[in-house]
Protein backbone atom coordinates (compact mmCIF):
# COMPACT_ATOMS: atom_id res chain seq x y z
CA UNK A 1 0.00 0.00 0.00
CA UNK A 2 1.30 3.28 -0.95
CA UNK A 3 -0.76 6.64 -0.07
CA UNK A 4 -2.35 4.76 2.71
CA UNK A 5 -3.28 6.99 6.07
CA UNK A 6 -3.51 5.14 9.36
CA UNK A 7 -5.45 5.63 12.74
CA UNK A 8 -4.99 4.36 15.95
CA UNK A 9 -7.81 3.36 17.85
CA UNK A 10 -8.39 3.40 21.98
CA UNK A 11 -11.97 2.38 22.37
CA UNK A 12 -12.78 0.49 25.39
CA UNK A 13 -13.55 -3.30 24.95
CA UNK A 14 -13.00 -2.97 20.93
CA UNK A 15 -10.86 -5.52 18.73
CA UNK A 16 -10.39 -3.35 16.38
CA UNK A 17 -7.51 -1.19 17.12
CA UNK A 18 -6.38 0.33 13.35
CA UNK A 19 -8.32 1.79 10.68
CA UNK A 20 -6.11 2.19 7.48
CA UNK A 21 -7.52 4.35 4.51
CA UNK A 22 -5.75 3.22 0.78
CA UNK A 23 -6.05 6.92 -0.72
CA UNK A 24 -5.53 5.62 -4.60
CA UNK A 25 -8.33 3.43 -3.61
CA UNK A 26 -10.50 6.01 -2.37
CA UNK A 27 -12.92 7.65 -4.85
CA UNK A 28 -15.13 9.63 -2.35
CA UNK A 29 -18.29 7.63 -2.56
CA UNK A 30 -18.82 8.36 0.91
CA UNK A 31 -20.87 5.00 2.04
CA UNK A 32 -18.51 4.65 5.14
CA UNK A 33 -19.81 8.27 5.87
CA UNK A 34 -23.50 6.87 5.08
CA UNK A 35 -22.89 4.16 7.48
CA UNK A 36 -20.85 6.23 10.21
CA UNK A 37 -20.59 9.88 9.55
CA UNK A 38 -19.40 9.87 12.94
CA UNK A 39 -16.18 8.56 12.48
CA UNK A 40 -15.60 9.77 8.52
CA UNK A 41 -15.67 12.84 6.29
CA UNK A 42 -14.08 13.53 3.41
CA UNK A 43 -11.34 16.10 2.97
CA UNK A 44 -10.38 18.53 0.58
CA UNK A 45 -9.04 16.38 -1.99
CA UNK A 46 -12.43 13.92 -1.55
CA UNK A 47 -10.92 11.34 0.40
CA UNK A 48 -12.53 9.78 3.10
CA UNK A 49 -10.30 10.47 6.46
CA UNK A 50 -10.95 9.41 9.97
CA UNK A 51 -12.18 12.13 12.39
CA UNK A 52 -12.81 10.07 15.15
CA UNK A 53 -11.59 6.74 15.73
CA UNK A 54 -13.15 5.45 18.41
CA UNK A 55 -16.44 6.49 18.28
CA UNK A 56 -18.15 3.74 16.49
CA UNK A 57 -18.43 0.57 17.42
CA UNK A 58 -17.17 -2.36 16.30
CA UNK A 59 -20.38 -3.56 14.34
CA UNK A 60 -20.77 -0.57 12.96
CA UNK A 61 -17.25 0.28 11.86
CA UNK A 62 -17.41 -3.36 9.91
CA UNK A 63 -20.38 -2.63 8.12
CA UNK A 64 -18.58 1.21 7.37
CA UNK A 65 -15.43 -0.80 5.85
CA UNK A 66 -17.87 -3.46 4.08
CA UNK A 67 -19.55 -0.53 2.33
CA UNK A 68 -16.47 0.95 0.66
CA UNK A 69 -17.20 0.10 -3.44
CA UNK A 70 -13.43 0.18 -3.55
CA UNK A 71 -12.34 -1.97 -0.72
CA UNK A 72 -10.24 1.01 0.40
CA UNK A 73 -10.83 0.89 4.34
CA UNK A 74 -8.82 -2.10 6.37
CA UNK A 75 -9.11 -2.76 9.74
CA UNK A 76 -6.82 -4.70 12.09
CA UNK A 77 -7.28 -6.02 15.02
CA UNK A 78 -4.52 -5.69 18.55
CA UNK A 79 -2.26 -8.52 17.05
CA UNK A 80 -1.77 -6.23 14.20
CA UNK A 81 -3.97 -8.90 11.93
CA UNK A 82 -5.99 -7.41 9.16
CA UNK A 83 -9.62 -8.44 9.55
CA UNK A 84 -11.01 -6.49 6.73
CA UNK A 85 -11.04 -6.89 3.71
CA UNK A 86 -10.23 -11.23 4.63
CA UNK B 1 -38.88 -28.07 -3.51
CA UNK B 2 -36.78 -25.75 -1.36
CA UNK B 3 -37.53 -23.76 1.22
CA UNK B 4 -36.30 -20.44 2.65
CA UNK B 5 -37.27 -18.35 5.24
CA UNK B 6 -35.58 -15.41 3.49
CA UNK B 7 -35.49 -15.27 -0.32
CA UNK B 8 -33.46 -12.70 -2.16
CA UNK B 9 -34.18 -12.11 -6.04
CA UNK B 10 -31.13 -10.36 -7.27
CA UNK B 11 -27.22 -10.27 -5.57
CA UNK B 12 -26.27 -7.24 -5.87
CA UNK B 13 -25.14 -4.30 -3.51
CA UNK B 14 -29.05 -4.44 -1.62
CA UNK B 15 -29.82 -8.10 -2.01
CA UNK B 16 -26.42 -8.93 -0.83
CA UNK B 17 -26.49 -6.04 2.31
CA UNK B 18 -29.79 -7.49 2.98
CA UNK B 19 -28.57 -11.62 3.17
CA UNK B 20 -25.40 -10.30 5.50
CA UNK B 21 -27.90 -8.23 7.80
CA UNK B 22 -30.23 -11.47 8.17
CA UNK B 23 -27.93 -13.48 8.69
CA UNK B 24 -26.21 -11.27 11.50
CA UNK B 25 -29.58 -11.27 13.24
CA UNK B 26 -30.81 -14.23 12.85
CA UNK B 27 -28.19 -16.86 13.02
CA UNK B 28 -30.24 -19.90 11.73
CA UNK B 29 -33.36 -18.95 9.30
CA UNK B 30 -32.51 -20.38 6.20
CA UNK B 31 -31.35 -17.36 3.68
CA UNK B 32 -30.95 -17.69 -0.46
CA UNK B 33 -30.02 -15.03 -3.09
CA UNK B 34 -31.28 -15.64 -6.37
CA UNK B 35 -28.78 -14.05 -9.20
CA UNK B 36 -28.03 -13.93 -12.71
CA UNK B 37 -24.81 -12.66 -11.86
CA UNK B 38 -21.67 -14.69 -10.80
CA UNK B 39 -21.51 -13.22 -7.05
CA UNK B 40 -21.32 -10.05 -5.60
CA UNK B 41 -19.11 -6.97 -7.40
CA UNK B 42 -18.63 -3.59 -7.31
CA UNK B 43 -20.65 -1.75 -10.26
CA UNK B 44 -18.93 1.69 -8.79
CA UNK B 45 -15.66 0.02 -9.93
CA UNK B 46 -16.37 -0.79 -13.02
CA UNK B 47 -16.50 3.17 -14.86
CA UNK B 48 -13.17 3.98 -12.29
CA UNK B 49 -9.49 4.20 -13.64
CA UNK B 50 -8.03 1.62 -11.28
CA UNK B 51 -10.04 -1.17 -12.68
CA UNK B 52 -10.76 -0.09 -16.20
CA UNK B 53 -7.60 0.81 -16.83
CA UNK B 54 -6.45 -2.32 -15.55
CA UNK B 55 -4.07 -0.70 -12.96
CA UNK B 56 -5.68 -2.89 -10.38
CA UNK B 57 -6.05 -6.54 -10.69
CA UNK B 58 -9.90 -7.55 -12.38
CA UNK B 59 -10.22 -9.82 -9.12
CA UNK B 60 -10.56 -6.92 -7.25
CA UNK B 61 -14.20 -6.29 -8.18
CA UNK B 62 -15.63 -8.72 -6.23
CA UNK B 63 -16.68 -7.29 -2.79
CA UNK B 64 -17.54 -11.06 -1.29
CA UNK B 65 -15.41 -14.23 -2.29
CA UNK B 66 -16.75 -17.24 -3.13
CA UNK B 67 -16.44 -18.97 0.63
CA UNK B 68 -18.61 -15.86 2.15
CA UNK B 69 -22.35 -17.13 0.61
CA UNK B 70 -21.05 -20.62 1.97
CA UNK B 71 -19.79 -19.65 5.20
CA UNK B 72 -22.57 -17.54 6.35
CA UNK B 73 -25.11 -20.33 5.06
CA UNK B 74 -26.24 -18.09 2.47
CA UNK B 75 -27.20 -20.02 -0.63
CA UNK B 76 -26.53 -18.43 -3.59
CA UNK B 77 -28.33 -19.42 -6.28
CA UNK B 78 -26.73 -17.88 -9.48
CA UNK B 79 -27.13 -18.10 -13.09
CA UNK B 80 -30.91 -17.87 -13.24
CA UNK B 81 -33.57 -15.30 -13.32
CA UNK B 82 -36.77 -15.36 -11.48
CA UNK B 83 -39.88 -15.67 -13.79
CA UNK B 84 -43.04 -15.91 -11.99
CA UNK B 85 -44.19 -14.62 -8.58
CA UNK B 86 -47.51 -16.72 -7.13
CA UNK B 87 -47.88 -14.52 -3.48
CA UNK B 88 -50.99 -16.72 -2.48
CA UNK B 89 -48.45 -20.00 -2.57
CA UNK B 90 -45.24 -17.62 -1.91
CA UNK B 91 -43.36 -19.25 -4.33
CA UNK B 92 -40.82 -17.71 -6.92
CA UNK B 93 -40.56 -19.80 -10.23
CA UNK B 94 -36.73 -19.54 -11.75
CA UNK B 95 -36.04 -19.84 -15.24
CA UNK B 96 -34.67 -23.24 -15.15
CA UNK B 97 -38.02 -24.43 -14.29
CA UNK B 98 -37.08 -24.67 -10.33
CA UNK B 99 -39.78 -23.73 -7.68
CA UNK B 100 -39.02 -22.00 -4.32
CA UNK B 101 -41.22 -21.91 -1.22
CA UNK B 102 -40.36 -18.20 0.79
CA UNK B 103 -41.53 -16.83 3.97
CA UNK B 104 -40.36 -13.45 3.70
CA UNK B 105 -39.47 -12.51 -0.14
CA UNK B 106 -37.25 -9.38 -1.04
CA UNK B 107 -36.91 -7.93 -4.77
CA UNK B 108 -34.07 -6.21 -4.91
CA UNK B 109 -33.42 -7.21 -9.16
CA UNK B 110 -32.06 -3.56 -9.80
CA UNK B 111 -31.97 -2.56 -13.30
CA UNK B 112 -30.76 -2.35 -16.89
CA UNK B 113 -28.98 0.31 -18.84
CA UNK B 114 -31.39 1.66 -21.19
CA UNK B 115 -30.68 0.35 -24.74
CA UNK B 116 -30.00 2.97 -26.98
CA UNK B 117 -34.07 3.62 -29.05
CA UNK B 118 -32.26 2.68 -32.44
CA UNK B 119 -32.42 0.56 -35.36
CA UNK B 120 -28.74 -0.69 -35.61
CA UNK B 121 -28.01 -0.27 -31.57
CA UNK B 122 -27.33 -4.19 -31.92
CA UNK B 123 -24.32 -3.24 -34.18
CA UNK B 124 -20.67 -4.53 -32.71
CA UNK B 125 -19.23 -1.12 -30.72
CA UNK B 126 -22.51 0.03 -29.42
CA UNK B 127 -21.17 -0.41 -25.58
CA UNK B 128 -23.34 0.26 -22.38
CA UNK B 129 -21.17 -0.20 -18.81
CA UNK B 130 -23.90 -1.34 -16.18
CA UNK B 131 -22.91 -4.80 -15.43
CA UNK B 132 -19.39 -6.89 -15.39
CA UNK B 133 -19.80 -8.52 -18.76
CA UNK B 134 -20.86 -5.00 -20.58
CA UNK B 135 -17.70 -3.74 -18.62
CA UNK B 136 -14.95 -6.33 -20.41
CA UNK B 137 -16.67 -5.52 -23.58
CA UNK B 138 -16.33 -2.22 -23.49
CA UNK B 139 -12.51 -2.24 -22.17
CA UNK B 140 -12.01 -5.37 -24.90
CA UNK B 141 -13.51 -2.43 -27.88
CA UNK B 142 -11.57 0.54 -26.40
CA UNK B 143 -8.28 -1.15 -26.65
CA UNK B 144 -8.83 -1.08 -30.26
CA UNK B 145 -11.05 1.63 -31.13
CA UNK B 146 -10.13 4.79 -32.53
CA UNK B 147 -12.87 7.35 -32.06
CA UNK B 148 -15.44 6.69 -29.38
CA UNK B 149 -18.94 8.67 -29.31
CA UNK B 150 -20.39 9.31 -26.08
CA UNK B 151 -24.50 9.24 -25.57
CA UNK B 152 -25.91 10.65 -22.81
CA UNK B 153 -25.39 13.66 -20.48
CA UNK B 154 -24.94 12.16 -16.98
CA UNK B 155 -22.47 10.47 -14.81
CA UNK B 156 -21.66 7.27 -16.75
CA UNK B 157 -21.01 9.41 -19.41
CA UNK B 158 -18.78 11.98 -17.67
CA UNK B 159 -17.16 8.85 -16.19
CA UNK B 160 -16.26 7.02 -19.25
CA UNK B 161 -15.31 10.01 -21.40
CA UNK B 162 -12.36 9.80 -18.97
CA UNK B 163 -11.69 6.13 -19.03
CA UNK B 164 -11.87 6.16 -22.84
CA UNK B 165 -9.35 9.27 -23.63
CA UNK B 166 -7.28 7.96 -20.93
CA UNK B 167 -7.37 4.75 -23.31
CA UNK B 168 -6.01 6.96 -26.12
CA UNK B 169 -9.25 7.24 -27.77
CA UNK B 170 -10.64 10.61 -30.20
CA UNK B 171 -14.17 11.52 -27.72
CA UNK B 172 -17.37 13.27 -29.31
CA UNK B 173 -20.13 13.43 -26.26
CA UNK B 174 -23.40 13.97 -27.65
CA UNK B 175 -26.26 15.20 -25.88
CA UNK B 176 -29.69 16.54 -26.24
CA UNK B 177 -29.44 18.61 -23.50
CA UNK B 178 -28.19 22.26 -23.87
CA UNK B 179 -25.51 21.84 -21.17
CA UNK B 180 -24.17 19.12 -18.84
CA UNK B 181 -26.79 17.48 -16.58
CA UNK B 182 -29.28 19.71 -17.36
CA UNK B 183 -31.85 20.10 -15.58
CA UNK B 184 -30.31 19.27 -12.46
CA UNK B 185 -27.90 21.11 -12.72
CA UNK B 186 -27.70 24.74 -13.26
CA UNK B 187 -25.75 25.96 -16.60
CA UNK B 188 -22.58 27.49 -14.00
CA UNK B 189 -22.08 24.40 -12.70
CA UNK B 190 -23.16 22.51 -15.96
CA UNK B 191 -20.16 24.90 -17.62
CA UNK B 192 -17.84 24.09 -15.24
CA UNK B 193 -18.04 20.41 -16.27
CA UNK B 194 -18.47 21.29 -20.04
CA UNK B 195 -15.04 23.08 -19.23
CA UNK B 196 -13.18 20.14 -17.51
CA UNK B 197 -14.31 17.77 -20.53
CA UNK B 198 -13.45 20.06 -23.34
CA UNK B 199 -10.07 20.42 -21.40
CA UNK B 200 -9.31 16.59 -21.62
CA UNK B 201 -10.08 16.55 -24.84
CA UNK B 202 -13.40 15.51 -25.58
CA UNK B 203 -15.88 17.55 -28.22
CA UNK B 204 -18.72 18.31 -27.25
CA UNK B 205 -21.90 18.58 -29.19
CA UNK B 206 -24.77 20.57 -27.66
CA UNK B 207 -28.85 19.73 -28.37
CA UNK B 208 -27.99 17.35 -30.50
CA UNK B 209 -29.16 13.84 -31.32
CA UNK B 210 -28.47 10.82 -33.43
CA UNK B 211 -30.55 9.77 -35.95
CA UNK B 212 -29.10 6.95 -37.91
CA UNK B 213 -26.08 4.59 -36.76
CA UNK B 214 -24.08 3.41 -39.86
CA UNK B 215 -22.52 0.22 -40.91
CA UNK B 216 -22.57 -2.93 -41.21
CA UNK B 217 -22.02 -5.67 -38.57
CA UNK B 218 -19.95 -2.86 -36.55
CA UNK B 219 -20.25 0.57 -36.34
CA UNK B 220 -19.03 2.82 -38.59
CA UNK B 221 -20.26 6.07 -37.60
CA UNK B 222 -23.83 7.98 -37.03
CA UNK B 223 -25.58 10.52 -38.40
CA UNK B 224 -27.26 13.39 -36.39
CA UNK B 225 -30.43 15.13 -36.98
CA UNK B 226 -29.04 18.32 -38.24
CA UNK B 227 -27.25 15.40 -41.16
CA UNK B 228 -24.05 15.59 -39.36
CA UNK B 229 -21.81 12.54 -39.80
CA UNK B 230 -19.70 11.55 -37.40
CA UNK B 231 -17.33 8.84 -38.08
CA UNK B 232 -16.62 6.02 -35.21
CA UNK B 233 -15.95 2.76 -34.06
CA UNK B 234 -17.40 3.07 -30.69
CA UNK B 235 -20.30 4.16 -28.80
CA UNK B 236 -20.47 4.25 -25.24
CA UNK B 237 -24.75 4.99 -24.52
CA UNK B 238 -25.20 5.88 -20.96
CA UNK B 239 -29.00 7.38 -21.25
CA UNK B 240 -30.58 5.91 -17.87
CA UNK B 241 -32.22 3.02 -16.31
CA UNK B 242 -34.63 0.55 -16.74
CA UNK B 243 -36.35 -2.14 -14.63
CA UNK B 244 -37.71 -5.18 -16.25
CA UNK B 245 -41.02 -5.66 -13.93
CA UNK B 246 -43.48 -7.64 -16.19
CA UNK B 247 -43.24 -10.59 -14.07
CA UNK B 248 -44.12 -8.78 -10.85
CA UNK B 249 -46.65 -6.56 -12.27
CA UNK B 250 -48.06 -9.93 -13.05
CA UNK B 251 -47.52 -11.19 -9.57
CA UNK B 252 -50.17 -8.31 -8.28
CA UNK B 253 -47.17 -6.38 -6.98
CA UNK B 254 -47.90 -2.14 -7.36
CA UNK B 255 -45.48 -0.80 -9.73
CA UNK B 256 -44.87 2.25 -11.36
CA UNK B 257 -41.10 2.93 -13.29
CA UNK B 258 -39.93 0.64 -10.31
CA UNK B 259 -42.33 -1.33 -7.04
CA UNK B 260 -43.82 0.80 -5.20
CA UNK B 261 -43.34 0.41 -1.57
CA UNK B 262 -44.14 2.82 1.72
CA UNK B 263 -41.11 3.66 3.66
CA UNK B 264 -40.81 0.35 5.63
CA UNK B 265 -40.11 -0.94 1.94
CA UNK B 266 -42.74 -2.95 2.04
CA UNK B 267 -45.33 -3.81 -1.17
CA UNK B 268 -48.82 -3.91 -1.55
CA UNK B 269 -48.62 -8.01 -1.12
CA UNK B 270 -47.48 -9.35 2.70
CA UNK B 271 -44.12 -10.38 3.14
CA UNK B 272 -42.93 -8.87 -0.08
CA UNK B 273 -40.16 -5.81 0.15
CA UNK B 274 -38.33 -4.13 -2.41
CA UNK B 275 -35.15 -2.19 -1.79
CA UNK B 276 -32.31 -0.49 -4.13
CA UNK B 277 -33.02 0.87 -7.74
CA UNK B 278 -36.07 -0.71 -8.36
CA UNK B 279 -37.70 0.12 -5.48
CA UNK B 280 -40.15 3.24 -5.61
CA UNK B 281 -40.33 4.21 -1.95
CA UNK B 282 -42.05 6.63 -0.03
CA UNK B 283 -39.03 9.02 1.09
CA UNK B 284 -39.60 10.25 4.12
CA UNK B 285 -37.08 13.04 3.96
CA UNK B 286 -38.17 14.48 0.41
CA UNK B 287 -42.04 13.75 1.39
CA UNK B 288 -42.84 11.80 -1.89
CA UNK B 289 -42.66 8.22 -3.75
CA UNK B 290 -39.13 8.32 -5.48
CA UNK B 291 -37.29 6.49 -7.50
CA UNK B 292 -33.17 6.40 -7.03
CA UNK B 293 -30.71 4.23 -8.76
CA UNK B 294 -27.52 4.71 -6.38
CA UNK B 295 -25.11 2.79 -4.37
CA UNK B 296 -25.03 3.84 -1.58
CA UNK B 297 -29.20 4.15 -1.38
CA UNK B 298 -29.20 0.48 -2.69
CA UNK B 299 -27.33 -0.55 0.43
CA UNK B 300 -28.97 1.03 2.69
CA UNK B 301 -32.09 0.25 1.56
CA UNK B 302 -31.34 -3.52 1.67
CA UNK B 303 -30.32 -2.88 5.39
CA UNK B 304 -33.71 -1.59 6.35
CA UNK B 305 -35.52 -4.33 3.77
CA UNK B 306 -33.84 -7.01 5.91
CA UNK B 307 -34.68 -5.39 9.39
CA UNK B 308 -38.51 -5.13 8.80
CA UNK B 309 -38.22 -9.00 7.09
CA UNK B 310 -36.53 -9.69 10.27
CA UNK B 311 -38.75 -7.66 12.89
CA UNK B 312 -42.16 -9.66 11.04
CA UNK B 313 -40.74 -12.66 11.54
CA UNK B 314 -40.26 -12.04 15.40
CA UNK B 315 -37.14 -11.84 15.79
CA UNK B 316 -36.08 -10.65 19.06
CA UNK B 317 -34.50 -7.26 19.64
CA UNK B 318 -35.32 -5.93 16.19
CA UNK B 319 -37.86 -3.43 15.60
CA UNK B 320 -39.59 -2.44 12.69
CA UNK B 321 -38.03 0.85 11.60
CA UNK B 322 -38.78 3.13 8.67
CA UNK B 323 -35.85 3.72 5.69
CA UNK B 324 -34.80 7.66 6.05
CA UNK B 325 -31.69 8.38 4.30
CA UNK B 326 -30.15 12.09 2.80
CA UNK B 327 -29.77 10.06 -0.51
CA UNK B 328 -26.62 11.07 -2.03
CA UNK B 329 -24.51 11.05 -5.54
CA UNK B 330 -20.88 11.24 -5.93
CA UNK B 331 -18.51 10.74 -9.35
CA UNK B 332 -15.21 11.89 -10.40
CA UNK B 333 -13.41 12.95 -13.62
CA UNK B 334 -11.25 14.94 -15.14
CA UNK B 335 -9.70 16.20 -12.12
CA UNK B 336 -13.27 17.31 -10.69
CA UNK B 337 -15.16 15.56 -8.12
CA UNK B 338 -19.47 16.27 -8.47
CA UNK B 339 -22.08 14.94 -5.79
CA UNK B 340 -25.88 15.96 -5.35
CA UNK B 341 -27.57 15.32 -2.05
CA UNK B 342 -31.03 15.22 -1.35
CA UNK B 343 -33.62 17.07 -3.94
CA UNK B 344 -31.69 18.76 -6.61
CA UNK B 345 -34.84 19.75 -8.36
CA UNK B 346 -35.63 23.63 -8.44
CA UNK B 347 -38.96 25.17 -8.31
CA UNK B 348 -39.06 28.83 -9.24
CA UNK B 349 -40.12 29.88 -5.92
CA UNK B 350 -36.93 27.89 -4.27
CA UNK B 351 -33.52 29.92 -2.90
CA UNK B 352 -30.16 29.25 -3.95
CA UNK B 353 -27.38 30.02 -1.89
CA UNK B 354 -23.92 29.87 -3.62
CA UNK B 355 -20.89 28.96 -2.01
CA UNK B 356 -17.60 29.42 -3.79
CA UNK B 357 -18.09 29.84 -7.70
CA UNK B 358 -16.43 28.55 -10.70
CA UNK B 359 -13.61 31.25 -11.36
CA UNK B 360 -12.23 29.56 -7.78
CA UNK B 361 -12.77 26.11 -8.99
CA UNK B 362 -15.41 25.01 -6.41
CA UNK B 363 -18.84 25.98 -6.55
CA UNK B 364 -21.67 24.65 -3.98
CA UNK B 365 -25.79 25.55 -4.54
CA UNK B 366 -27.24 24.86 -1.51
CA UNK B 367 -31.05 24.82 -2.38
CA UNK B 368 -33.63 26.17 0.14
CA UNK B 369 -37.20 25.53 0.08
CA UNK B 370 -39.99 28.03 0.80
CA UNK B 371 -40.26 26.93 4.70
CA UNK B 372 -36.84 28.46 5.08
CA UNK B 373 -34.68 24.66 5.37
CA UNK B 374 -32.29 23.27 3.17
CA UNK B 375 -33.99 20.29 0.62
CA UNK B 376 -31.30 19.77 -1.18
CA UNK B 377 -27.46 20.74 -2.92
CA UNK B 378 -25.18 20.03 -5.48
CA UNK B 379 -21.41 20.28 -4.83
CA UNK B 380 -18.36 20.46 -7.50
CA UNK B 381 -14.79 20.09 -6.00
CA UNK B 382 -16.38 20.80 -2.56
CA UNK B 383 -17.38 17.13 -1.50
CA UNK B 384 -15.80 17.97 1.96
CA UNK B 385 -19.39 20.03 2.89
CA UNK B 386 -21.88 17.13 1.43
CA UNK B 387 -21.10 15.58 5.44
CA UNK B 388 -22.72 19.23 7.09
CA UNK B 389 -24.89 19.89 4.39
CA UNK B 390 -26.65 16.21 4.86
CA UNK B 391 -27.04 16.83 8.69
CA UNK B 392 -28.78 19.93 7.98
CA UNK B 393 -31.06 18.31 5.69
CA UNK B 394 -32.02 16.04 8.01
CA UNK B 395 -32.05 18.00 10.86
CA UNK B 396 -34.68 20.78 9.21
CA UNK B 397 -32.31 23.77 9.74
CA UNK B 398 -33.81 27.12 9.40
CA UNK B 399 -31.97 29.08 6.81
CA UNK B 400 -32.49 32.94 7.90
CA UNK B 401 -29.93 34.78 9.61
CA UNK B 402 -27.57 31.98 7.90
CA UNK B 403 -27.06 32.66 4.67
CA UNK B 404 -23.92 34.70 4.52
CA UNK B 405 -22.42 31.71 7.01
CA UNK B 406 -23.29 28.95 4.14
CA UNK B 407 -22.13 31.14 1.45
CA UNK B 408 -18.63 32.41 3.17
CA UNK B 409 -16.42 29.81 1.31
CA UNK B 410 -13.96 29.91 4.48
CA UNK B 411 -16.77 29.24 6.96
CA UNK B 412 -16.53 25.81 8.50
CA UNK B 413 -20.31 24.59 7.62
CA UNK B 414 -20.14 22.03 10.55
CA UNK B 415 -20.29 25.04 12.78
CA UNK B 416 -24.15 25.28 12.46
CA UNK B 417 -24.67 21.37 13.44
CA UNK B 418 -26.80 20.71 16.51
CA UNK B 419 -23.90 19.88 19.03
Amino acid sequence: MSNTKEYIRNREGSNISKIVIDRDLCIGAASCIAVSGETYELDNENKAVVTHADAADDVTLMMSAESCPTKAIFLFDKEGKQVFPK
Amino acid sequence: MDSYKYLIIGGGVAGTTAAETLRQNDKDGSVAIVSDEPRFYSRIMLSKPNFFLEKISFDSVWLKQKEWYGENKIDFIGGVLATKLNSANKTIELSDGKVLEYEKLLLATGGEARPWPLPGSDKKGVCYVRDLNQAKELMENVKTAKHAIAVGSGFVSFEMCEMMRLGGLEVTLIMREPYYWYPLLDEESGKMIEAALEKGGVKILREAEVSEILGDEKISGVTLKDGTKIDCDLALIGIGLVCHLDWIKQAGVEINKGILTNEYLETNLPDVYAAGDVAEFNDLVLGERVQLGNWVNAQMQGRTAANNMLASSGISGVEKKPFKMVSFYTCIGFGLNIAMSGDVRIKSEYKIIKRGSPEINFFVRVIVDTNDEIIGATFINRTQDMGPINKLIESDFKVTNHESELSNTNFNLKQLLPK
